[in-house]
């Protein structure tokens, strides 16, 4: 889970990184709140995307009016699908020179590793492929841990004066506790800001947890909602699905038991295609509550048309599996086509609760592509 | 011959008196597996399926003559279930449980690295060797024996290939659950050196999926050392970007890493065949062995 810059800065905070001061306000009644900063600030939008600053969610403000004008545009505008709820305001300060610092969770080496480059503010990728040098990595073994000489090896390899190194250092280990601390795969400050006296500040900030590890995190768990968007997402959550919105011109949905099949279905469909506009992994427990309530969460979008179930379990009984799409289509049938295949213990007992559905709109397919092909024959015949 | 498990696996399940435990257990036994201790911290002096159940897992090893564990305890409990069953010296521990912190994988992986032991998992259906012995949860009455070894992150995507094999006749030496999460215990560079190896495997099928650089440094393997055919899939082609498609490792990042189409250059390249879809594994399957 990615964190908006605002909470990302309050961990920051919590362990000690220079954030300077900022307030969070949510509508312009809570502006005033801001007067504890000194002038000038920087009205920040807080979407949980990237691009903040080329949609014009990020401004300086200068005075009392230009904050009231910044604040009223931005609340409310729209950034890549996310809608501005929130704005970040903090004080903006004379800065030097711009550093990037990161620690993430590298997957081939299965450790953190920190990048360091004196080039910061910029996105590190296009840093990285103009000039690989200008950035700098540094494994961290976990029975060594993050020593003094790290902090020291990365600033001479971005000839950095060593007048730096109590204050990068200091950056770097508060950065790590947060990093082993929160789960994270990702803390990353760009830029770090150089003040003028040699000071360094987190200007910007940016936190990603492992999911897996949220429920040691209630703070965090307590956030995650707010951060998305989607009430499809939202409410398939409660019923502990994974809800993946897909292509946005797509009208066909998935549902399977396994992230692997749902990719593998997703595939053969836009080969035949067909395009996905969004998934549901059930996750375990294909009962017939779960298949009624994931197909009802799935066809409640306007814009998707047909439905592929594909379940295969080893012991998934699929009279359950039948069970639910007979539920669904008693208590709330909407005439969109489903297509069901599944594969697993009670097969001909599902297959029958199916048939006695005499519905032409929703048919049994016995196999992954033989389902493929019911769809795309309606698509072509409706 | 077949890898990592057979009729002289010795099984210890952890998390044995728990609903899954208990129910996979009955299942293994059924199959053949031999299951010689459960473990359960507080019920032991209990049995399942007539199965002695042990505190710990250093009793249930000191007791018996187990050589491998299987994990059924909840994600939250699986680092330490595993560090224990390596302090008890077993050699192979398969964990099943999916949303395994990261970071308590990133210290599984390592200590496990240095001490020599393999673990296989988090998030996987565990390893089956068709006739000879299964550890995990996997529906056995698709596999058949024969000659194709099986390594995959997913386990639906395994199942759909196993099933369209077995009912063309092609049986498996032994399929290999990665698992779909970041840090596998072991990952497709850990496991294709035992296929190669293994007299019984006459071809390799290698089910990946995207995000990460598993498969490239696979390709990158099996170019120097692998001579048996070897027939790949890469799933989650049409994924949306930069989005989780529900297992953690499943994510092409925002500057293209993880993509399928690297991934299959790369192993193209290595000479390995390149499915579509699982259909086409088989197809390919048939015509290499």
């Amino acid at each position: 889970m990615d964190l908006m810059e605002y909470k990302a800065k309050e961990l920051f905070g919590q362990y000690g990184l220079p954030i300077g001061e900022q307030v969070v306000v949510r509508d312009l009644q809570q502006l005033p709140q801001a007067k504890e900063l000194r002038f000038p600030l920087m009205v920040k939008a807080q979407v949980p995307v990237g691009g903040r600053g080329k949609a014009g969610g990020i401004q300086p403000a200068v005075n009392e009016q230009e904050l009231e004008q910044h604040a009223a545009r931005i609340l409310g505008m729209d950034i890549k699908g996310h809608t501005v709820k929130t704005l970040l305001l903090t004080r903006l300060v004379d800065i030097d020179s711009e550093w990037y610092l990161s620690i993430l969770l590298d997957r081939d080496s299965k450790r953190p590793v920190i990048i360091f480059s004196s080039q910061g503010g910029m996105d590190i990728e296009d840093v990285a492929r103009r000039n690989p040098r200008a950035i700098s990595r540094l494994m961290i073994r976990s029975d060594i841990g993050l020593r003094k000489y790290g902090a020291q090896y990365l600033l001479n390899k971005q000839g950095i004066d060593s007048a730096y190194l109590p204050a990068f250092w200091e950056l770097l280990q508060k950065l790590y506790r947060l990093f082993c601390a929160y789960d994270c795969t990702l803390c990353e400050i760009n830029p770090v800001g150089v003040l003028a006296g040699g000071k360094l500040a987190a200007v910007d900030a940016k936190v990603s947890i492992d999911d897996s590890a949220l429920y040691r995190h209630a703070d965090i768990l307590a956030f995650r909602d707010e951060m998305e968007n989607d009430a499809n997402v939202l409410e398939a959550r409660k019923f502990n699905f994974l809800y993946i919105p897909c292509d946005a011109r797509g009208s066909i949905a998935v549902i399977s038991n396994g992230s692997g099949m749902i990719m593998s279905c997703i595939d053969l469909l836009a080969k035949n295609g067909l395009n996905v506009k969004a998934a549901l992994d059930l996750g375990g427990g294909a009962t017939a509550d779960r298949i009624c309530e994931a197909v009802r969460i799935v066809l409640s979008n306007s814009d998707i048309k047909a439905l592929f179930i594909n379940i295969f379990g080893g012991i998934t009984r699929c009279d359950e599996v039948a069970g639910g799409i007979r539920r669904y289509v008693e208590e709330y049938d909407t005439g969109k086509i489903i297509v069901a295949r599944f594969e697993g213990t009670n097969k001909s007992q599902g297959i029958e609760v199916m048939d006695q559905l005499g519905k032409d709109y929703i048919l049994f397919a016995d196999g992954l592509y033989e389902g493929v092909q019911v769809l795309v024959e309606r698509r072509d015949n409706p | 011959m077949s890898i990592l498990v057979d009729e002289n696996t010795r099984v210890v399940v952890q998390g044995i008196t728990g609903r899954e435990g208990a129910f996979h257990t009955e299942q293994m036994l059924e199959y053949g597996t031999k299951v010689v201790a459960g473990v359960t911290p507080g019920k032991g002096g209990q049995s399942v399926c007539g199965v002695p159940v042990f505190d710990t897992v250093r009793e249930a090893a000191q007791a018996t003559d187990a050589n491998t564990t299987v994990l059924f305890v909840p994600a939250k409990f699986t680092a330490s279930g595993v560090y224990e069953a390596m302090d008890a010296g077993l050699p192979l521990i398969l964990t099943i449980a999916e949303h395994v912190p990261v970071h308590d994988m990133m210290g599984v992986y390592h200590i496990a690295k240095s001490i020599g032991c393999r673990v296989v998992g988090p998030n996987s259906f565990g390893v089956i060797s068709p006739g000879k012995a299964k550890v995990g949860f996997m529906a056995h009455r698709i596999f058949l024996p024969g000659p194709v070894g099986i390594l995959s992150r997913s386990a639906t995507n395994c199942y759909e290939t196993v099933h369209m094999l077995t009912s063309r006749g092609i049986g498996q030496s032994t399929c290999v659950g990665n698992g779909g999460d970041m840090i596998p215990g072991s990952t497709f560079v850990d496991i294709l050196p035992l296929f190669e190896a293994d007299e019984e495997t006459k071809a390799i099928i290698m089910i990946g999926e995207i995000g990460g650089s598993e498969e490239e440094l696979a390709a990158a393997y099996i170019k120097a050392n692998v001579t048996k055919p070897v027939v790949a899939l890469i799933a989650g082609k049409n994924a949306p970007k930069g989005k989780s498609m529900g297992h953690a490792g499943a994510i092409v990042s925002a500057d293209g890493t993880g993509s399928a189409q690297s991934k299959e250059t790369l192993l193209r390249e290595a000479g390995v065949h390149i499915a579509e879809s699982t259909v086409d594994i088989v197809r390919i399957v048939a015509d290499v062995l």
